[in-house]
């Protein structure tokens, strides 16, 4: 396969601006106005008032965090440490039959040292330097193991973004996920993680922002809930601290 | 694609009532979805307040839509988008078409997509040899099935599981059992292998991010996300309306969206898709395309009566509370969009007023679609609307014409109407039984089809009125002046259309 020709691209640019004019034109004018104007007042913006002041204590968090992670079928837990993460890791390892992980290849994970604590499994660490091998190795890897960059306790959701070192395949391709949550990484609504993401400047925003609230379903068969339809069909929320 | 045989929505109907399996599925189905967001907005409390947001949102940014559409073209192009422009859904599928061939794609890989199947875009890639795969577990099915959806949240709500086991068997090509887990589970493989091997990925769009150029979709398997993240190129098909001004306001839709369709606090994925691959990231796509598709959608702006049809966000919840679509289920209606939305949609997006006619009658005027909106879409205000413009257009039914003709003559001659009661008190001796008329011969047969009407009673209200009225004097109570402003004043807000946003 090969990438897409410049000279195609350019024309589609081309024939894009041209028809950007007349869609625009069209809208304006069926809105009674001859030019798209300056921006318009937004009186209401974001969630109503009473919504925006609803904040919980941190152990309030946690627990209902944990509370709506089971509710969707994922298992949460909570360590003391970031020391206690390998541990846990060989025991979901061994719950679910796996034999391999893959990392974010962020410090806070390099720092466990899985190779040398659990050499029982093989380990791997996203390598956004070298695609095709980092989504093969995805591919076959058993458990995917990211770093929340928020999560969020009232619809039990974490958010993980994209980078160079954050493959969105590795909380995505493989069967098991753990997600770490350091517990200062906790919030109560969603909106604190869209401003956290929305205030991102546009020349370092992450193409992928994803929030996930547990395992892959579907009940497309006869309503039955099936679990892991695409996605990972075990999910476990490791809070830290 | 194959749907119930039928002209006219009666005919398609009929064809549906005969199918056991769907009259029950249906039934069950939109029972779970409609508990299911009932016990998930009680739970989350002042769900009023939130439904009034949502609608406030989305009336504002349609109103401004030239505008929010600008700020999101400049910003994904911004972020390395190419976006297009698609008048018609024959010119979406052109360009998508247009890009296929450029880069020699073998196949395509799909998530759920509303905007996919109102410009057909699975059989124009198959006209050009292009393989289409539909990649949600429901589209997957029906797609196998050669069927449209008939549910806009649960595609294959019709399909039972023995049916579905012969279709994925055909696929395996060997015996799958009707297991649900082994049924999914060969799901997975097969689709896993398409994901891996396809050229391009194509996505809808529940939100587009003005100030950011944000692509968001919500999903619960996450084959939109396999879709955006393994293949080269990423196609979205973005209704033009589909717009938000702020991530902000995304809180407001994601309260709003995963309760009103599943009864969820939150779909297990959202996603934010902003741009292609920055250079150094190691997947998503390398290459990314909007196709803006307006299909229709601009006629709604401007119209008083129907620019709000563009608020909706695609939840499915009204054709949950519909009691004509859980009695008839979603093939019964003609386009891709069902229920209370399709009966209003589908004619306002084909301007054609030969379907204005028969789509607007599959709906009591109930108003439980308005109750269920979580924008408050005056949908039953809306089919009133539409039937109102079918008179106009001269397109009624012959036998509904005669009536209403009848009826404006006899209105009209004070004389007249008094014989004709006289006469019905009589005429109806014959086919009265228990108090009702079951008869479904003459002029009456369209309605007591479907119903039975009760006899005209000995006297008439009229000849009643002179004691009834000498008894309601009694009770009369004028209203107070504060409820009598109240009401006035709710009456001088309602305006249409959204232009107070």
């Amino acid at each position: 396969m090969t990438k897409s020709d410049p000279e195609f691209l350019a024309r589609l640019t081309r024939e894009s601006l041209e028809a950007e004019k007349r869609f625009i034109g069209n809208i304006a004018s069926r809105l009674g106005r001859s030019v798209t104007g300056p921006a318009p007042v937004h009186p209401y913006r974001g969630a109503p008032d009473f919504w925006t002041a609803f904040e919980l204590g941190i152990e309030d968090k946690i627990e209902r965090f944990m509370e709506n992670w089971r509710a969707a079928g994922g298992y949460p837990e909570r360590i003391a440490s970031m020391s206690e993460l390998p541990e846990a890791i060989y025991r979901i390892a061994k719950e679910q039959h796996a034999r391999s992980t893959i990392r974010q290849n962020l410090p806070e994970l390099e720092r466990l040292e899985l190779a040398s604590v659990l050499p029982e499994l093989s380990h791997h660490a996203w390598n956004g330097g070298d695609p095709e091998d980092s989504l093969d190795i995805c591919e076959q890897s058993d458990i995917g193991i990211v770093l929340a960059d928020h999560a969020v306790a009232y619809t039990g959701t974490i958010v993980v973004t994209s980078s160079a070192d954050k493959g969105r395949s590795v909380s995505l391709l493989p069967n098991v996920l753990v997600a770490v949550i350091p517990a200062e990484r906790m919030l109560t609504r969603l909106g604190e993680a869209m401003k956290e993401i929305a205030s991102v400047p546009a020349e370092r925003f992450p193409a992928g922002a994803h929030f996930i609230s547990g395992p892959s379903r579907s009940s497309d068969i006869e309503n039955d809930l099936t679990i892991g339809v695409h996605g990972p069909g075990a999910a476990y929320a490791l809070i830290v601290g | 694609m194959s749907k119930p045989q039928g002209f006219n929505v009666k005919e398609r109907a009929k064809s549906a009532l005969q199918d056991e399996f769907l009259i029950d599925a249906v039934k069950f189905t939109t029972e779970r979805l409609k508990n299911g967001k009932k016990a998930a907005t009680a739970e989350h409390g002042n769900w009023e307040e939130w439904r009034e947001r949502g609608r406030q949102i989305r009336a504002h940014t349609v109103a401004h839509l030239d505008y929010y559409l600008s700020r999101f073209i400049e910003n994904a192009r911004a972020q390395g988008v190419h976006v297009h422009f698609a008048s018609e859904g024959k010119d979406a599928a052109r360009i998508a078409m247009d890009i296929a061939k450029h880069r020699g794609a073998k196949s395509v890989v799909k998530s759920k997509s509303m905007v996919s199947e109102e410009v057909h875009i699975n059989e124009a890639f198959e006209k050009i040899g292009i393989e289409s795969i539909e990649s949600d577990l429901g589209e997957y099915i029906i797609q196998l099935a050669n069927e449209p959806p008939s549910h806009i949240i649960i595609p294959a709500i019709h399909k039972n599981r023995r049916q579905i086991a012969e279709l994925l068997s055909k696929e395996a090509g060997e015996t799958l059992p009707p297991e649900t887990k082994v049924l999914a589970g060969f799901a997975r493989r097969k689709l896993r292998d398409k994901f891996l091997e396809a050229d391009i990925g194509l996505t809808g769009c529940n939100f587009g991010i003005a100030e950011t150029g944000t692509v968001v979709i919500f999903e619960n398997e996450g084959n939109a996300r396999m879709v955006s993240t393994v293949p080269k190129i990423q196609i979205t098909l973005m209704g033009m309306e589909r717009l938000i001004p702020s991530w902000d306001d995304l809180e407001v839709m994601a309260t709003l969206l995963p309760r009103s369709a599943t009864g969820q606090r939150m779909t297990m994925y959202m996603s934010g898709i902003t741009g292609p691959r920055r250079e150094e990231d190691g997947d998503g796509p390398e290459e990314m395309h909007i196709i803006i598709v307006d299909n229709g959608r601009s006629l709604q702006l401007g119209d008083p009566d129907f620019q709000e049809l563009l608020n909706c966000i695609r939840c499915g919840a009204c054709l949950n509370a519909c009691p004509v679509y859980r009695h008839i289920g979603g093939h019964s209606y003609p386009g891709t969009y069902s229920g209370p939305i399709g009966a209003v949609l589908t004619p306002a997006l084909n301007k054609n007023a030969e379907e204005w006619h028969d789509i607007a009658n599959a709906s009591s005027l109930c108003g439980a679609c308005y109750e269920a909106c979580p924008v408050k879409i005056p949908l039953h205000d809306m089919l009133v609307y539409l039937r109102n413009r079918k008179v106009e257009r001269g397109v009624t039914a012959p036998g509904e014409k005669m009536a209403m003709k009848g009826f404006k003559m006899l209105m009209g001659n004070h004389a007249w109407f008094e014989h004709a009661v006289k006469a019905g008190q009589l005429g109806q001796k014959l086919l009265v039984r228990d108090g009702v008329i079951k008869s479904r011969i003459g002029p009456l047969g369209g309605w007591t089809a479907y119903r039975h009407i009760p006899a005209l009673p000995g006297k008439s209200f009229r000849e009643q009125w002179t004691k009834l009225s000498s008894e309601a004097e009694k009770s009369f109570k004028p209203m107070a002046d504060e409820m009598k402003s109240r009401m006035e004043k709710i009456v001088q807000e309602r305006t249409k259309g959204g232009h107070r946003a």
